[in-house]
């Protein structure tokens, strides 16, 4: 076996910089698959343990169409695109999502798919707001999904 | 009882102080499928969303606080926003205070705006987690 490169991680990218950025420019995309083993390592990981998550049960009898990814795993995910492209996740100043619609998760092995994109909303010295769309299945999931990062910080 | 606009400004004491620890951050880190190297390692840094894990301990007071009289299965988490004044990191001993800022009634729905200020053991302002919920008051 010949000498494996280490893999390109976040943080070894090199510094993003503020000077070159222009508003409406677009950051590298992310698509994630959720499965109900996700949302059973999240529910454990947060301690968020409504059934809404894990029963299908539970959540037909609350009026869901199905069992739901937990909102803050979408949104945990969403900023991903933010901090994959900073690589500094203590640059991120603030973050804001609406849940817009839930994130169904079938009971099989391909779960379903999120994908998420950013683009560059405004750009003030070194404070940067992006703002985030996130779609499942064609649907927007977060409305007004935006973060901020000071590359100064 | 249940709640109503005159609730605005209701707090909680604060919670037990939470320890960050490096293998909290690393499973929250694996839940959330981020590789990045700040989140790993004794001094890692936390995801900027692992706030939710003292959040989610904070809101069941509110949720349980009987003079509210709310059910979560009739609680839908509207909107979410984190004010940084920096990340947590493994470590960090924080307590969160929460209050609710605003209560609006629209029909059926109880609109409640929620803040929960997370301070460090240097009693410093770490994070603002600020919280829309809707919770439905039906007949059943």
């Amino acid at each position: 076996m010949s000498a494996q490169q280490a893999p390109v991680l976040p943080a070894s990218t090199p510094a993003v910089d503020a000077g070159q950025l222009t508003v409406g420019q677009a950051l590298p995309p992310l698509t994630v698959r959720f499965t109900r083993t996700s949302l059973v390592r999240y529910a454990s990981a947060s301690g968020d343990l409504n059934p809404i998550h894990f029963s299908e049960h539970y959540a037909a009898k609350v009026g869901l169409p199905g069992v739901i990814a937990h909102g803050m795993l979408t949104m945990a995910s969403a900023l991903r695109v933010v901090t994959d492209w900073v690589g500094d996740p203590a640059k991120v100043t603030s973050y804001f999502v609406r849940f817009a619609r839930p994130v169904v998760v079938p009971d099989d092995e391909d779960g379903v798919e999120v994908n998420f994109t950013g683009t560059v909303a405004a750009v003030d010295g070194s404070a940067i707001a992006i703002a985030i769309d996130a779609t499942c299945g064609g649907q927007k999931v977060l409305a007004a999904a935006r973060a901020e990062v000071d590359l100064g910080n | 009882m249940a709640i109503s606009e005159a609730h605005a400004g209701r707090s909680y004491p604060p919670t037990p102080p939470y320890e960050v620890t490096a293998a909290k951050i690393a499973e929250f880190a694996a839940a959330i499928g981020d590789s990045n190297p700040a989140y790993s390692g004794e001094a890692s840094l936390a995801p900027p969303t692992f706030v939710a894990v003292i959040t989610a301990a904070a809101w069941e007071v509110m949720f349980a606080d009987p003079e509210l009289d709310l059910a979560l299965r009739k609680i839908v988490h509207g909107d979410q926003g984190y004010r940084y004044r920096r990340q947590l990191r493994a470590g960090d001993r924080v307590t969160g205070t929460l209050r609710i800022d605003k209560v609006r009634i629209r029909g059926d729905a109880e609109i409640i705006s929620a803040s929960l200020d997370l301070h460090d053991a240097a009693a410093e302002l770490v994070c603002t987690a600020a919280t829309t919920f809707v919770h439905s008051r039906d007949a059943s």
